[in-house]
């Protein structure tokens, strides 16, 4: 079986696993349609331990109904529960999920609105059996062929997705100018130290801020960026800019992250000039 | 008192557990043997069957398990208090260290028990563990030897937990997860050995083969080789011929007999160079003129085996029985000639130095 054989192999199988999972979609027995999605309230937010482990989050207890049974569930975010929580405070609504029927093993997500249509893989598959064909190509015929066939698409998908991407960052620009600022402090610093198979050791460290928003809501939130010293900043006074409407969403320095947003729109455009750039090439040099 | 597990099936010895043990260690062994034969006697079709092997087989198992998983998912866990009798650090240099906890865990619903396990604690948190301390643990109710500790109780079992007292079950009261036994061990490994030994066995004969041609062939005089090919220089000439069984669309077959015509002297230059199924020729240029030569080695050979596949499927011959390319620079620029000869009569097409095709004559 030469080559083109495999390439034939390859793009059956990959096919095959596509349309089942498209066929699942469409028949909404995916895992992420069957899934039950209800919103949950966090009735009660844990300290944060100087030093701990930033890894499962901010300690919560979550109350859910179960809309089948009616049956209420108070939980915690003990083990490996979805999403990490990295921001609470008594009351704020979050999403869990879990299979039907099988409300114990449920997961949180920081999303409320209604799940996915599971289409992750079998677009992934759909990915694979595009890129074999490319990739025999390039052999065959050329480089251009790669550039042409992985650049074009992404360049065509960027161009698409481009005037959303700058819509999105315009309303976080307006959000950012909209916020609101409170004082707050730093109550402790946690740690999060990995060593991998060199010996090389890495420290990981994740200020935790507390602040009461104008409405009153005791916030407890994880500050991963815009603090200059993290290490040494236990019991630091901050000042807290956040948006009104979701506490959650909220910076240290408005000007910096208003500079981040601007210099991301113009990175995003960039890139998508260089891919567009990239393609053009692969035509030219057929 | 002892607790018993009766429902509990040891996973490990039934037959049906064994037979997966010894496919598992076939399929290891046949796979890395099928790397090691198909990289050392360059068949592609084998070292492919390497690698594909096991991705097949771990998603079958992979499949095969999920119902198992599914079972097991949908156990609700159990939660109960318990108590620890020691517990101690085995190592870690991370933040997050293995504790090996020895607990007397008390169902609500039945005896207390034993059990001993690892649980990665942080180190900042390892004080709130001490030993006569009552912790909230949680288990699958039918496999109670996989406690966890739940490190973040509901307000109910922290309350419970804060106001409980237990005492020590005995330490006949232990539960454990079933042995593995070492039968399992040795069907994986039966199956490992058979697998590899079976590819080996299938192949045998490549392999030896493949330590005869792997001498290098002397270039000054003419000579036999090997085996399975002949090769014959001169200073205005050389061909290889190979044995039954081979061809020069082989992949990598004409770059070694290429080599070993130009081994050992200076750039020949080449008038032409004829390829056939298991005979390739080079006519090399007189010493000392200048006429428009080749150099044998830069010919596309990789493009070979696609420009005879094309000249055989698409010229409109349909049965080839023999086939030739001949490259030269007589014109000019350099021409290869791919020539396939059949029943229908002979056709041709010409590609240039890139193995790209320029120009086709099918058969009339």
């Amino acid at each position: 079986m030469g080559w083109h054989g495999y390439l034939v192999l390859w793009c059956g199988v990959f096919g095959t696993l596509a349309l089942v999972g498209y066929g699942r979609s469409l028949a909404g027995m995916t895992p992420a349609q069957r899934a039950v999605r209800v919103t949950g309230r966090i009735e009660r937010v844990g300290e944060p331990r100087h030093g701990s482990s930033p890894r499962e989050g901010i300690a919560v207890v979550v109350s859910f109904q179960d809309p089948s049974s009616g049956q209420e569930f108070t939980v915690t975010n003990d083990g490996e529960r979805g999403e990490r929580i990295s921001a609470a405070w008594t009351g704020r609504e979050i999403g869990v999920h879990y299979p039907r029927g099988r409300p114990h093993a449920f997961r949180f997500t920081s999303d409320l609105s209604e799940g996915g249509r599971g289409l992750g893989w079998p677009t992934f598959a759909v990915f694979l059996v595009y890129a074999g064909p490319v990739v025999v190509a390039a052999i065959d015929w050329g480089w251009p062929w790669a550039l042409l066939g992985f650049c074009g698409p992404w360049a065509l998908s960027g161009l698409y997705h481009l005037p959303g991407n700058v819509r999105d960052r315009n309303r976080r620009l307006d959000t950012l100018a909209a916020m609101a600022a409170v004082p707050g402090r730093v109550v402790a610093v946690l740690k999060s130290v990995s060593t991998d198979d060199d010996g090389y050791t890495s420290t990981h460290l994740v200020p935790v801020v507390t602040f009461t928003t104008l409405d009153g809501r005791a916030v407890t939130a994880y500050c991963e960026s815009g603090l200059p010293d993290p290490a040494g900043s236990q019991g630091l006074d901050v000042t807290i800019h956040y948006a009104c409407d979701d506490p959650a969403v909220f910076v240290l320095d408005v000007e910096a992250e208003r500079r981040s947003w601007k210099r991301d729109m113009a990175v995003n455009v960039v890139g998508v000039l260089v891919v567009a750039a990239a393609a053009v090439v692969g035509v030219v040099a057929l | 008192m002892t607790i018993t597990t009766g429902a509990v099936l040891p996973t490990h010895r039934t037959p049906v557990a064994l037979a997966r043990g010894f496919l598992t260690g076939g399929v290891v062994g046949t796979s890395l043997a099928a790397l090691v034969v198909g990289g050392i006697v360059e068949n592609v079709p084998l070292f492919v069957t390497g690698l594909v092997l096991p991705v097949v087989y771990g998603l079958l198992f992979f499949l095969a398990g999920m119902p198992r998983r599914a079972r097991e998912a949908a156990v609700v866990p159990r939660t109960a208090l318990a108590m620890i009798e020691s517990l101690e650090a085995v190592g870690g240099e991370s933040s997050d260290v293995p504790v090996r906890f020895e607990l007397t865990v008390a169902p609500d619903d039945g005896s207390a028990y034993r059990v001993e396990f690892r649980q990665d604690i942080n180190l900042v948190d390892l004080s709130d563990y001490r030993p006569r301390g009552v912790v909230v643990v949680q288990y699958p109710p039918d496999r109670p030897w996989r406690v966890r500790i739940v490190k973040r109780p509901t307000p109910e079992w922290e309350e419970r937990a804060a106001s409980a007292r237990l005492d020590s079950a005995p330490g006949t009261a232990r539960v454990a997860a079933p042995p593995e036994g070492c039968a399992f061990g040795f069907v994986v490994l039966l199956g490992l050995l058979l697998g590899a030994a079976a590819v080996v066995l299938l192949f045998r004969v490549d392999l030896f083969d493949r330590d005869d041609t792997a001498q290098p062939p002397p270039v000054a005089r003419p000579s036999v080789s090997s085996t399975s090919s002949t090769t014959v220089v001169s200073s205005a000439s050389g061909t290889v011929s190979l044995g039954p069984g081979q061809s020069f669309l082989d992949k990598g077959e004409l770059d070694r007999a290429v080599g070993s015509l130009t081994r050992g002297g200076d750039t020949h230059q080449a008038l032409t160079v004829v390829v056939q199924e298991r005979l390739l020729s080079v006519v090399f240029s007189p010493t000392g003129t200048q006429p428009p030569g080749l150099d044998p080695r830069t010919l596309p050979y990789d493009r070979f085996p696609a420009l005879v596949e094309e000249a055989t499927a698409t010229l409109g011959v349909r049965s080839p029985r023999t086939w030739q390319i001949i490259a030269d620079r007589l014109t000019g620029s350099l021409v290869i000639r791919v020539v396939v000869t059949g029943p229908e009569g002979a056709a041709s097409l010409e590609a240039n130095g890139q193995g790209k095709v320029v120009r086709r004559a099918p058969a009339r």
